[in-house]
């Protein structure tokens, strides 16, 4: 029996307040009983978006635990202590023995040569002691222990190298080559060097000998460019981070001269910490841009989603549910599907770090640790949340305001406009969230600050390009081809595709584009422009009795320009007496205080500098050492006119003053230096010579020829060929931009996906449209016709556009942040062009073939 | 004493903007007895369905006053009107606008849940086995005919147990046979509960079964003669 009475007391009255969310969440759980279809590029781009940052982050991650993790043995100890051009002396020697287990290595560049010296080989020599490694193992095939591997035997130390050097000069195990004035029989094959990552970047293959036979080969003498490292097992492990702080202050306060660089286990590979961090960050960047690009996706599935519940909506209301209620459960429906597109995008994010392993144990000798890494993902799935509900609440503020009046006059539903301010005052605080966060996550927040910056301009500018297109196609003349005229009219009309094609392939091809372009200019500087100017040669480690011989001997040998400079390392210990180690300065000048710089002396202007401040001293000057500092770094560091520097030079602190600034042509890759010291700074200190050679149009048989006829005649000198370097600075560049490249493919994938959606969403307009026309007369060819004109015309427009946001975008980066010049590249110009034209026309036409396939009557039944 | 459950005092609209806005209602004044049904007839264009729209609280009125069930309603908000609907008006309309993933019983439970009702199932169990569809509660709309598609939304406008049904051409879109079947449902479960109803129809057989008929043209009501008893004529 049904109640007769009213259930309710008071009608006005709400029986319960609020939006009841757990209500919403029934119904929300109910309406997707539909399924995810309409939901896929949504899902996809999603996935995508995170599964690139989780999985960049989880990488980067990975990789910095096995750094954490194994410090120890990355660095070879606990603590390594290094000097530039000079042993420890036995003071020094002493209170570091003191400390533990030692272990004493010194490495330099030299040349190794074939015993027969028909061929030469730039290397990374490293000597170790008896005691190395204090911590992992040194792998050599075969294995061998210290003595054999590296004893004397039959007049030869022992060696070993890698394949790659082996290769290189075209000698096998047991074969004999030359190093400085020693003889080297190489007797293994060097397959890992536990602390080979804590080392600087290597240009050449390692050569590994023995401090003995180091000491054999000549190669340590006053002024050549040497280190020399101390690594210790500490006797009694550290409690903490502080004994290691303790004992590196110890270090400075018992030997304030020693100008040593101490570093520990706990940081045992600061560059590649902070760069594999700062790649990171890029790639996250990239991935965040995917993410935004597929924003657009989410924003069209959205909307067509919410478009095909208007009825429904409008029935909530109908039945009692207020806006916000109705709101709330598309909401959760929303985010429910957006949580299954984290949760893959998570998945695969998380399975990366393990997929990563292989070729990352090619690229970094250390031994892998991967596992999950909750951080990196958990970014991952607030980017993915945050990039869900900027894009999803301007369309769900509009169904907000769907009118239940609708279904009473069985009209249609479409809402265009802007839906109530709350939700736009929402969608922006979410979208300014998500740059905040990618701002703050990054390390360096400038770049960030661009990048977030950059891609809301191009988002924004997209937009209006997008309406700019449809505006100019509304006012178009009218054309006498109908396909064209049907073709602009589709540009322009309610619902059209252009605004999306714009923005979701315009970002992906911007971000192409300026990542070509960087790219491009940076391999066309590197690899056709810094040849010509560069010279061909830099010879160091010269020793001052040889240098007459020396210059004799490249005269007769390859003609040319050869420049010679004295040369000394020192590390800037002091900025106007205040320790460098406590200042605070811009990050594009920290480089100058990091490590050892090459410094030099001359009583006039180098070449390659024009001074700009300042004056240059007299050639006889003999009073209070003086300085001239490179204008750019100087400024970088905040210095002026009479401040003081003080360098440490073969364990000695030097203070001198600066006389003026010089502008220096780094580009040149000359010879080039940011300090310029007074001669009589230097006097009587023991230095070697560096010197470039620049023969315009010598033969690489020629430059072939020379490096042979130095490495017979001087063994000690070292020999870089600059084309050598090149190519492997290129080689860097090439890896780096492949890696690169592949992340920017993730946000064209992310535009391919949101385009595909787009016209997906497109076609039942367009079946509409094609079978109207058809009953009109239209043949298909001119339907054919019609839609790949649209599809040309968006296209293209959007590649325009891609290309020059790319330019300006590239532009800034090469010109102004790393200063070379910039050129455009017709080659990425008509790629990008290309690129564009063959997605939407390909994707659009294979949309619109399905469209032409339809029968006209069902089509017509149901208008 | 008659009460009145609906009371409409010179209620004006204009719908649109600009040179395309159209006067809609002009002036309708209209009383409607508790209990009682009323038929809004006249040609298409005329006002009908507007009327039946601010008589739910879907259209805004520019002027005059609206008293539902002894409320003025006109004055409400968007949320306190949805509120005040969900409990007081039930809604029948012509394309009966069931939920699709939503089975016959989730359907007719919507409004009781929204309503914050306590047992919302076992009511809406009770509306469906009311219309004669105990044994399709677990059938999805597209899983239904027609008729019970309409019989669904019939149980669904009544489930709240309200004052007044007003139904927008709820035969329209049904065969002949099937309409009078869902014709007599509607009537005979709104007199069983005392129920005003209130429908909008071209259907003048449909209309002739009204206490009254209500004729409008051009947006004003130009006969609205004394309601009929009950039972006819």
């Amino acid at each position: 029996m049904l109640q007769k009475t009213p259930i309710f007391p008071s009608a006005t009255e709400p029986t319960r307040g609020g939006l009841r969310p757990l209500l919403a969440l029934r119904f929300a759980l109910r309406e997707m009983r539909g399924g995810l279809r309409g939901f896929f590029v949504f899902l996809a781009c999603i996935a995508l978006g995170v599964a690139a940052i989780g999985g960049v982050n989880s990488v980067a991650r990975s990789i910095s635990a096995a750094v954490d993790s194994q410090g120890q043995e990355i660095l070879g100890g606990e603590i390594r202590f290094r000097l530039t051009q000079r042993e420890a002396n036995d003071a020094e020697k002493a209170w570091i023995a003191s400390l533990g287990t030692v272990s004493e290595s010194a490495s330099m560049r030299s040349m190794a040569q074939r015993e027969d010296g028909s061929n030469q080989a730039l290397v990374e020599v490293k000597a170790v002691d008896g005691a190395y490694p204090l911590y992992g193992s040194l792998v050599t095939d075969p294995p061998l222990d210290h003595e054999t591997l590296f004893g004397e035997r039959d007049g030869a130390f022992g060696a070993v190298a890698p394949s790659l050097l082996l290769d290189r000069l075209g000698i096998r195990v047991g074969e004999r080559v030359k190093l400085g004035r020693g003889l080297f029989e190489i007797r293994a094959v060097l397959v890992t060097e536990p602390d080979a990552v804590s080392e600087s970047f290597g240009f050449a293959p390692r050569l590994m000998v023995s401090l003995d036979g180091l000491k054999a080969a000549g190669l340590i003498q006053p002024g050549s460019l040497f280190q020399y490292a101390y690594r210790v097992k500490l006797a009694e492990p550290p409690s903490g981070s502080n004994a290691l702080k303790s004992l590196r202050n110890q270090a400075s306060k018992l030997f304030p001269q020693a100008g040593w660089n101490v570093r520990t286990f706990e940081n045992a590979a600061p560059s590649l910490s902070s760069n594999v961090e700062r790649f990171s960050q890029f790639l996250t960047l990239v991935g965040l841009t995917a993410l935004v690009v597929g924003g657009v996706g989410v924003a069209n599935a959205v909307r067509a989603y919410l478009d095909s519940k208007r009825s429904v909506i409008a029935t909530f209301k109908s039945l009692g549910a207020s806006g916000n209620f109705v709101v709330l459960v598309y909401l959760l429906q929303i985010m429910l599907i957006a949580l299954v597109g984290i949760a893959a995008g998570l998945a695969l994010g998380a399975m990366m770090p393990f997929g990563a392993q292989a070729a990352l144990q090619q690229l970094l000798p250390i031994p892998s640790e991967v596992g999950f890494y909750p951080r990196a993902l958990a970014l991952a799935a607030v980017f993915g949340i945050l990039t869900t509900l900027a894009f999803a609440l301007l369309p769900l503020g509009r169904a907000r305001d769907v009118p239940a009046t609708a279904l009473f006059r069985e009209m249609g539903f479409e809402a265009r406009g802007w839906p109530r301010k709350t939700y736009v005052v929402a969608a922006l605080a979410i979208a300014v969230a998500l740059a905040l966060l990618a701002i703050f996550h990054a390390q360096e927040r400038r770049i960030a600050t661009i990048f977030v910056v950059s891609a809301v301009c191009a988002f924004l500018v997209l937009r209006l390009v997008g309406d700019l297109v449809q505006t100019i196609a509304r006012h178009a003349p009218r054309v006498r081809s109908t396909a064209l005229r049907l073709a602009i009219g589709n540009i322009h009309r309610p619902g059209a595709l252009t605004p999306s094609v714009v923005v979701s392939l315009g970002l992906g091809l911007t971000l192409l584009a300026t990542l070509a372009l960087i790219d491009g200019n940076l391999r066309r500087q590197i690899g056709d422009r810094l040849p010509d100017v560069a010279p061909n040669f830099f010879f160091v480690d010269i020793q001052p009795h040889e240098i007459e011989d020396f210059s004799m001997l490249v005269e007769r040998e390859l003609p040319g320009k050869l420049i010679r400079v004295p040369m000394l390392r020192g590390r800037v210990v002091e900025l106007n007496g205040k320790d460098t180690r406590n200042l605070k300065v811009a990050p594009e000048g920290e480089w100058v205080l990091r490590g050892d710089r090459g410094i030099t002396y001359s009583a006039t202007v180098p070449e390659n500098s024009t001074l700009v401040e300042g004056e240059w001293w007299p050639e006889n000057y003999d009073g209070e050492p003086l300085v001239s500092f490179s204008a750019q770094e100087g400024k970088e560091l905040g210095l002026k006119l009479g401040d003081t520097i003080t360098v440490n030079v073969l364990g000695r602190n030097i203070t001198a003053r600066i006389a003026n600034f010089r502008r220096v042509e780094w580009e040149t890759l000359a010879m080039n230096f940011v300090m310029v010291f007074s001669p009589n700074t230097f006097a009587g200190a023991p230095h070697a010579w560096l010197s470039t050679l620049t023969a315009e149009n010598a033969t690489p048989e020629e430059e072939s020829r020379l490096l042979n006829a130095i490495t017979r005649a001087f063994p000690t000198v070292t020999s870089i060929r600059v084309k050598d370097a090149l190519d492997v600075v290129n080689e860097l560049v090439s890896q780096l931009s492949t890696a690169i490249r592949a992340a920017a493919s993730v946000a064209l994938i992310a535009s391919v996906l949101v385009l595909s959606g787009a016209l997906a969403a497109g076609s039942k307009a367009r079946v509409h449209d094609a079978v109207v026309l058809k009953t009109l007369g239209a043949t298909r060819r001119m339907l054919v016709r019609a839609f790949a004109y649209e599809y040309l015309l968006i296209g293209l427009a959007t590649a325009i556009f891609g290309l020059l946001a790319g330019a300006v975008a590239s532009w800034y980066v090469v010109a102004r942040i790393m200063k070379l010049s910039w050129t455009m590249l017709p080659e990425v110009a008509v790629g990008t062009v290309a690129l564009a034209l063959v997605l939407t026309v390909v994707f659009g036409l294979i949309g619109t073939w399905r469209v032409l396939g339809h029968k006209a009557a069902p089509v017509l039944r149901n208008l | 004493m008659k009460t009145h459950v609906i009371e409409l005092k010179n209620v004006s609209l204009r719908l649109g903007e600009g040179a395309s806005s159209v006067q809609v209602l002009r002036g309708v004044t209209l009383q409607v007895e508790r209990g009682h049904s009323t038929a809004i007839v006249g040609p298409s264009g005329s006002g009908k369905s507007t009327l039946l729209m601010v008589m739910a609280g879907l259209e805004r009125i520019d002027s005059g006053e609206v008293w539902i069930a002894g409320q003025r309603t006109d004055q409400l908000s968007e949320d306190a009107m949805a509120s005040f609907r969900g409990r007081t008006i039930g809604i029948v309309f012509q394309s009966f606008h069931l939920i699709p993933n939503m089975t016959a019983l989730e359907n007719v439970a919507v409004p009781l849940e929204l309503a914050g009702h306590p047992d919302p199932f076992s009511v809406a169990e009770q509306e469906l086995a009311a219309v004669g569809l105990k044994d399709r509660v677990t059938h999805y709309p597209g899983e239904l005919s027609g008729g019970e598609q309409q019989r669904v939304a019939i149980a669904r406008a009544l489930a709240p147990q309200p004052a007044i049904i007003i139904a927008d051409e709820p035969t329209g879109n049904l065969d002949q046979t099937t309409g009078r079947q869902i014709a007599d449902l509607l009537f005979s479960t709104a007199a069983e509960r005392g129920t005003t109803l209130v429908l909008v129809t071209h259907d003048p057989a449909l209309a002739a079964r009204c206490d009254r008929q209500v004729t409008m043209r051009s947006g004003q009501i130009i006969d609205a003669p004394s309601p009929a008893t009950a039972n006819g004529e």
